[in-house]
């Protein structure tokens, strides 16, 4: 696959990967709105806390529902931001065995805290959000936007960390024993936990225990099942109708967590479909090495009659060369360590954010380019 | 508030949306304080560490100062590292603590208690803030952090209310009081932000304020508005540069001319843009503004990081907008 247009066309999920604040989320958005001008039935799901897709699609506020976009043509495009509090509630709602048990675990203080702050919670839930969205067989077309690359394997490994957090056998362990057979058992079974939770009783004060406990026994026997969901998800990650693209911006710290991000996915044995520069400069007009400068200053003054504002000028266009020429040198040496051959996008520096449609449609002809 | 005053809090945090030079930022910060005399532990939290490269400096261990410029300290520092160092220092037996360190119990518990690890973190800087030595004499005159970005930072900067909110009495509730205390404290701490100015680094950086003056109650330093173009070009003269190319006989002139005016054309579209969305948040945000500009360079480095430094130093701080409600 060359071109990032062929890339979309032959997958049904597109994962958008990346450092923070590199154009992920507007990336996102407009392959999607590619896929729905190519007559396909797209959903853009972003789990980004700063609501930026919001803004780049000009939506007011995305909820927990899909939003219509509309666009011209027989395809459709939805938009949907993940609410993580509303997700772990309506995951706990599904599967409550009663009202009864869902209430209490809805009250639960500890969960309170669990749904807002677990780490990896987001990420797992964008990935059981897709799964659900990819098994509605509403759309032909899904593409993700995800959580910065500084927790890249967070939330490729997502998945098994909640398996295992949910784990019956570590909450059995865990907790259980606090309640059914009290200290005394549990320090036999093991002398170092004993002490620990005896540590963290003092130091917490038994309430917060008494939660966290009361919380696990609700949970256990909640989730069955639970495993079998996780291994499906991790499927839906590595199927071959999944394409991952990494979007990254020339700069030099940015390419450095895209590298570890490309690594982390070769380990994985998940392969990188594509890669999007954004924010290029411009190609290099000249070799500065060999352009004589004082000729351009008096060609550039003889043009805008002025030997000061020609000074100002030329200093400009030097500037934006060498910037320009960092750029290319930099994305040429990260390409070059990339493992496989992943169709690659260059999309110039826009001065003006892209926060429509119609923006998004001004950067397709880059993105979708050989 | 201009840089004398925000020299006077010993507790300096730097946080801001991804991407809009932030680690710059504070290293460009921690480089000022140290010309002025003073020394400075510089902290990144969570995640890749990038000071050590900008100062040209080493790679300590987690949790480890490591000089690296004169008067500079860096140190890495991570949840996980941070609550093994804390239980060794509250549980002195040492048989004890490789127990409970070996147990899988304790890694399933690390893993899996929500906000530990940010609570941990911020412990850790706490205790870097207030560390004295055997004289008695301060360890840091500043301790700058580099935070996580915004919806990451925020985190971190919740969980120690959340944690004495949570629990009512016992150590995790004396020791989160105490960082809520420091946290919340004016004359220690300043809250830093930065951001570049373009639309969605602005609305994320009012967000992020808002959360900070309204629902932590936390006192805010500067708003550092990086990356400004600001060429001071003309128009005119582009107009003057695209009719000369369209003169010239010559294809190497004419191509260089309308090269010279594209690029005149781009700094002047940056420059308006700055100047809107910077505009934006000086009415949005009650904080003084630094404008450091955007700097060009092949590979930006320890150089630019200096000239940055320096033309933070020179800056004046431009008075808010309003000064209602300034703590």
């Amino acid at each position: 696959m060359k071109t990032i247009a062929e890339v979309v066309a032959r997958h049904n999920v597109v994962v958008c990967a990346g450092s923070g604040g590199v154009g992920k989320t507007t990336t996102a958005a407009a392959l999607a709105v590619h896929g729905a001008l190519q007559g396909r039935r797209t959903m853009v799901l972003t789990i980004d806390p700063a609501r930026r897709l919001a803004d780049a699609l000009g939506l007011r506020a995305l909820g927990n529902e899909a939003h219509v976009v509309p666009l011209p043509g027989p395809g459709s495009l939805e938009a949907m931001m993940l609410d993580q509090k509303g997700a772990w509630d309506a995951l706990v709602e599904h599967y409550a065995p009663s009202a009864d048990v869902c209430q209490r675990i809805l009250a639960n203080r500890f969960y309170q805290h669990l749904s807002e702050s677990f780490a990896g919670s987001q990420e797992y839930m964008a990935i059981e959000q897709l799964a659900e969205l990819q098994a509605s067989g509403r759309y032909d077309l899904i593409v993700v936007d995800t959580p910065p690359t500084r927790h890249a394997l967070d939330f490729l490994d997502a998945p098994k960390r909640i398996a295992a957090f949910l784990d019956r056998g570590v909450i059995r362990w865990f907790i259980k024993p606090y309640f059914s057979a009290g200290w005394t058992t549990l320090r036999v079974v093991n002398r170092a936990a004993g002490s620990l939770l005896r540590r963290l009783e003092e130091a917490t004060g038994v309430t917060a225990l008494v939660e966290i406990s009361d919380f696990f026994n609700s949970m256990s026997g909640l989730f069955d099942g639970f495993e079998q969901r996780v291994k499906s998800v991790d499927k839906l990650l590595r199927a071959r109708s999944t394409a991952f693209v990494l979007v990254a911006t020339p700069e030099a710290q940015v390419l450095d967590e895209a590298e570890e991000f490309g690594r982390n996915l070769a380990e994985l044995t998940i392969p990188l479909r594509a890669m999007v520069f954004n924010r290029v400069h411009h190609e290099a007009a000249t070799d500065l090495r060999r352009l004589d400068e004082e000729w351009l200053r008096g060609l550039v003054a003889g043009a805008v009659r002025g030997r000061e504002r020609a000074g100002r000028l030329v200093d400009n266009f030097l500037r934006y060369e060498m910037q320009a020429r960092g750029d290319h040198l930099r994305m040429e040496a990260f390409r070059r360590q990339l493992p496989g051959r992943p169709a690659v996008a260059m999309v110039p520096n826009f001065e003006e954010d892209l926060h429509d449609v119609a923006g998004l449609r001004r950067m397709l002809p880059h993105l979708l380019a050989a | 508030m201009n840089l004398d005053q925000l020299f006077t809090r010993r507790l300096l945090v730097v946080a801001g949306k991804g991407g809009v030079g932030k680690t710059t930022v504070a290293c460009a910060l921690a480089l000022e304080a140290a010309r002025r005399g003073r020394s400075v532990l510089l902290c990144e939290v969570d995640g890749v560490a990038r000071a050590p490269q900008l100062l040209e400096a080493e790679r300590g261990a987690l949790g480890q100062a490591v000089a690296a410029r004169p008067n500079i300290s860096l140190m890495a520092i991570e949840g996980k590292a941070a609550l093994a160092e804390y239980l060794t220092m509250i549980i002195p037996v040492k048989r004890l603590l490789q127990a409970v360190f070996k147990s899988q119990l304790y890694h399933y518990f690390v893993a899996a208690a929500p906000g530990l690890k940010e609570l941990m973190t911020i412990g850790k800087i706490w205790y870097e803030a207030e560390r004295v030595d055997d004289s008695g004499a301060r360890r840091w005159d500043h301790v700058i952090v580099d935070a996580p970005a915004t919806g990451h930072g925020l985190q971190y900067l919740r969980m120690p209310a959340a944690a004495r909110d949570a629990f009512e009495v016992g150590l995790v509730h004396r020791e989160a009081t105490r960082l809520v205390e420091l946290l919340t404290d004016p004359a220690r701490t300043a809250i830093n932000l930065v951001t570049t100015a373009e639309e969605m680094p602005v609305n994320e950086t009012v967000t992020m304020y808002r959360a900070l003056r309204e629902d932590l109650h936390m006192p805010t330093g500067l708003l550092f508005v990086n990356r400004l173009h600001d060429g001071g070009l003309a128009a005119a003269d582009v107009e003057r540069l695209t009719a000369a190319a369209e003169r010239s006989r010559d294809d190497t002139e004419r191509r260089l001319l309308r090269a010279v005016a594209a690029r005149a054309r781009e700094e002047i579209a940056w420059t308006a843009l700055n100047t809107r969305h910077r505009a934006r948040l000086a009415g949005a945000i009650d904080m003084p503004i630094i404008d450091l500009p955007f700097l060009f360079a092949e590979e930006f480095g320890f150089a630019e990081l200096r000239t940055l430094a320096e033309r933070m130093a020179a800056a004046r701080t431009s008075a808010p907008v309003q000064r209602a409600g300034r703590k």
